[in-house]
């Protein structure tokens, strides 16, 4: 049923469509009636338009239009000459050929117009015969007020009209309707030309029907009823281009690039703003950074709208399945829609179906109770379900809910220890949430018989995969025998997301921010193992944790803190707290495939890439929870096993850096009482890639400020850019002794400020107290 | 008068046709050193050869496989051919380049020890790859012979090819 209807809107617009490109072409056509190209594609519209009605059943449109047909078909193959007579007639039945139109789109049929078309087919055979065309003749009056009268009873006193009024009235209306569809086609700002060769079109046709007779004063009072009424039809009918959906899809993706330099404009801003505090330029430049950034955020979500479709295409369906189970059920059920008018992309409405269907048959089977036992307990006779969807954010919230018996935590826990799939232990520790999630497990149906409609225990599992899929999380609310709610969260769309950075060691990750529930910072003695997993207490639920780094073999680069950054994360029912070492920070990202060869890779979902050209991974949460399943890292022992294996004054290594040679010498000399290995580099570059490659682990840098090629703030500032080098020992030994070259040391991450000439004792004790020796 | 013409339109002809009879058997390769060895790969399969630059490590692959790099937009695969070759990783030295690759639906980064040059080697000069090198993943397209050494020609679609 929903799909004739799609069918027929979809056939509406072409026919629409092609209807105004015809108008066109036949102003043309009557300037060169040999144009065999013209011809050719009216023909065409008559034909299509033939094909599609008489698949839909609207018989008279197709004979009509199969008439239409017969004649130009000849005429395009030059076995007929177009006349103007013979150029009367076709367009009298292009015009009826509209009015059909519009009836079906007004009434859904093309007989209740009553539009008698006869006569006109007679003509059109008469012509394609080349008989000579009969004139229009007084039995098409009559068979017009034969079929048309019903209809106008509708109509009051329509019926009191002569033949001759009713065939005025119907002009009267066809006209304002072209008038209409004129004024609709002036609004959309087409081209000038366009408007121009429209109004000549409406001109041309006017003049065609229109010598038949003049208004009476009757109609004017009875048309000013029905204007109104045709007016709202005529608006309802919005005007559309269809586009590829590989198109947009395309332009989706350029505004993902335009996103992506956006983010590294801003970023570069940033930088600028910091070196060149106060100059005037940095002022325009903010202006035009932040109308581009600007900009192209409201491209981006007029892109995104394009691909927007209301949820009720998907709702629309629900109405009918619920009176058919209901019925099936003998139950008396109700069903509440509202918000269907909440867009979402095009994608997510062809994933959201399925899911929505296997929750509302569990809410009919399962949730509403006979009408028997809804009695007994003091309710309704008949169930409520209400289905409702709302913007929150960037997700779309659908909300299902019933008043029925609600879902029975202890039930599921028997149910689920008796299939196996927990033991009695875990049961125990589970809360009433926990065991409401177990209805999204496959095989486990509370139902006590299976019936057609659903207690094989697949739906739900249905339902999480599809809404996992889609980043998605649902939340279960129930109680006992007052009803349940499912509330599915959904991002709006799938290309661009907001997602959360975070560092696992010098690692930088995205999870999609739809997924991250919250984050906390807790203290490592927090972390309880159970059973060789390590679990958080939050609030009223303990949380299972993993460490981002196990999960990926990140590189163990540097210690632990005392404290622990936790990312929670949710996905469909399930929960899990993520440990990361760094919490970057909220971000637009634009997701990008990994393509084939490294496609399917466990826990990537994909890429997207970051303001300062980086790749960064984005997280597949779902992957992710079950990746986790198999870690068993104890994160607090890990954590307190020191690293550190060096006690020996020649373990350490100390980085001298200075332009000239004299003076790394005299570091050198200055070091030497302590024992330590002194490594040399000569200009700020050479150390940062010293640092870079690792190679040495180094554990206190010398540093003179002025060099060639980097000097040492610039060195400084890079340095502690490495989270592994946040804490590395970095002395600045330097013959600047201003006060502000002091303050700019500090700002650039210096640990101690030497001013030369220093003495040898002095370089040493620094150096001493810095490497704790 | 005709005669002379004639042969001048001849010459022509021939002058036409013959640079098309000598590309048919030519081939035109670049060539690079990984290790102590030079391959070559077809030029027409490379989409552009740079300088190294940031990765990012992808988990749970080969170790082969670096990680992703960002070429202007894309993100594309690094592969260490030393590693693919089982050969011992060594640091990334000033000669170090990426060759972009492109097959028919993949298209990935290669990091090689250093260029050498390009090479245009006649097709009856290739020899079929010897069974035991490489033989059991069909890298080896074929062995070319040169005056003073032998390349390695390496097929492109089986390097572009997951195999993990």
């Amino acid at each position: 049923m929903e799909d004739i209807q799609e069918i027929l809107e979809d056939f509406l617009v072409e026919a629409f469509e092609l209807i105004e490109q015809l108008d066109q072409n036949l102003v043309e056509l009557e300037n060169n009636p040999d144009d065999l190209e013209l011809l050719n594609s009216i023909f065409r519209v008559a034909h299509t338009i033939k094909g599609s009605s008489s698949f839909l059943n609207f018989d008279i449109l197709t004979k009509l239009t199969h008439h239409m047909e017969d004649v130009l078909n000849k005429a395009r193959r030059g076995e007929l000459k177009l006349t103007a007579d013979v150029m009367d007639v076709v367009l009298e039945s292009i015009d009826l050929m509209k009015a059909l139109l519009h009836a079906i789109r007004d009434n859904g049929n093309d007989t209740s117009i009553g539009i008698d078309i006869t006569d006109i087919c007679h003509r059109l055979d008469a012509i394609s015969n080349g008989d000579t065309i009969p004139e229009a003749s007084p039995v098409e009056q009559s068979n017009i007020e034969e079929v048309a009268a019903p209809v106008f009873e509708e109509e009051s006193d329509y019926s009191q009209l002569s033949d001759k009024e009713v065939e005025d009235e119907i002009e009267r209306l066809l006209k304002m309707r072209k008038e209409e569809d004129k004024k609709r086609r002036e609004s959309s700002n087409a081209a000038s030309t366009a408007v121009a060769s429209t109004s000549a079109v409406t001109k041309s046709e006017s003049e065609a029907p229109a010598p038949r007779s003049a208004p009476s004063k009757r109609e004017d009072t009875s048309s000013a009823a029905s204007a109104p009424v045709k007016k709202e039809a005529a608006s309802a009918m919005e005007q559309t281009i269809r586009v590829e959906v590989k198109r947009l899809d395309h332009l989706m993706n350029l505004i993902g690039e335009l996103v992506l330099g956006k983010n590294r404009l801003l970023k570069i801003y940033d930088d600028v703003e910091e070196r060149y505090e106060g100059e005037k330029f940095l002022e325009e430049l903010n202006q035009v950074v932040s109308s581009i950034s600007l900009v192209t955020t409201d491209l981006q979500i007029a892109v995104m709208k394009t691909r927007m479709l209301p949820i009720a295409k998907v709702f629309n369906k629900f109405p009918r399945m619920v009176r058919d189970l209901s019925r099936e059920l003998g139950k008396q059920i109700e069903l509440e829609i509202s918000g269907e008018e909440t867009e979402l992309d095009k994608s997510i409405v062809e994933e959201i179906g399925d899911p929505l269907v296997h929750i509302i048959r569990n809410s009919c089977d399962h949730g509403i109770e006979t009408m028997e036992a809804r009695r007994a307990k003091g309710k309704p006779e008949g169930g409520l379900i209400q289905l409702k969807a709302y913007n929150e954010g960037n997700n779309i919230v659908i909300e299902i809910t019933d008043d029925g018996n609600g879902l029975d935590p202890d039930i599921l826990r028997s149910k689920a220890i008796e299939k196996g799939m927990i033991t009695e232990r875990e049961a125990d520790g589970m809360s009433d949430k926990e065991a409401y999630a177990l209805i999204f497990k496959p095989s486990l149906s509370t139902a006590k018989v299976v019936t057609n409609v659903s207690g094989r225990g697949v739906g739900m599992d249905v339902v999480k995969t599809n809404i996992e899929k889609l980043n998605g999380i649902i939340d279960v609310y129930s109680e006992l025998g007052r009803g349940t709610i499912i509330r599915l969260k959904i991002p709006l769309t799938l290309a661009i997301i907001q997602a959360l950075l975070v560092g696992a060691q010098e690692e930088y990750y995205a999870i999609p921010l739809a997924s991250v529930l919250e984050t906390v910072r807790i203290p490592l003695d927090e972390i309880y193992t159970i059973e060789g997993k390590n679990v958080l207490r939050l609030r009223d639920e303990v949380l299972s944790l993993v460490r981002l780094s196990d999960i990926f073999g990140v590189k163990q680069v540097y210690e632990n803190s005392e404290h622990a950054y936790v990312v929670v994360i949710g996905l469909a029912e399930a929960k899990l707290g993520v440990i990361v070492d760094t919490l970057v920070g909220q971000e637009e990202i634009v997701i990008k495939s990994l393509g084939d060869y490294l496609q399917g890779i466990e826990g990537i979902a994909g890429a997207t890439i970051r303001g300062d050209g980086r790749v960064t991974l984005i997280i597949d949460v779902a992957a992710l929870m079950t990746l986790a399943k198999g870690i068993s890292v104890d994160i607090r022992a890990s954590a307190e096993a020191t690293v550190k294996v060096k006690s020996a004054p020649s373990d350490f290594i100390v980085l001298a850096v200075d332009d000239s040679a004299m003076d790394r010498n005299i570091m050198k000399k200055s070091m030497e009482p302590i024992g330590v290995k002194v490594l040399e580099a000569s200009n700020g570059q050479e150390a940062l890639n010293m640092l870079k490659s690792a190679e040495h682990s180094i554990d206190a840098v010398l540093i003179d400020i002025e060099m060639p090629r980097m000097d040492g703030y610039t060195l400084a500032t890079e340095i502690r850019k490495y989270s592994k080098y946040k804490n590395l020992p970095l002395i600045a030994v330097t013959s600047r002794t201003s006060k502000s070259d002091r303050l700019r040391g500090v700002e650039s991450g210096m640990s101690e400020y030497i001013t030369k000439p220093y003495s040898p004792e002095y370089l040493e004790s620094v150096v001493r107290k810095n490497i704790k020796l | 008068m005709n005669d002379k013409l004639n042969n001048i339109i001849q010459k022509q002809q021939k002058q036409i046709e013959e640079p098309h009879k000598k590309e048919e058997d030519v081939i035109q390769l670049v060539g690079f050193i990984i290790g102590q060895e030079e391959y070559a790969v077809p030029i027409l399969s490379i989409q552009e050869i740079i300088k190294p630059i940031e990765y990012t490590r992808v988990p749970s692959v080969p170790d082969y496989i670096l990680g992703v790099f960002n070429l202007r937009g894309s993100v594309i695969p690094l592969i260490d051919l030393r590693r693919k070759f089982k050969m011992e990783s060594v640091r990334q030295s000033e000669d170090t380049r990426y060759i972009v690759m492109k097959g028919r639906d993949n298209t990935a980064g290669f990091v090689i020890d250093r260029l050498t040059e390009a090479i245009r080697i006649k097709s009856g000069k290739i020899g079929p790859p010897p069974e035991t090198i490489h033989a059991d993943k069909g890298m080896v397209y074929g062995i070319g012979m040169r005056d003073e050494n032998i390349l390695t020609i390496l097929k492109v679609e089986a390097l572009l090819k997951r195999d993990f």
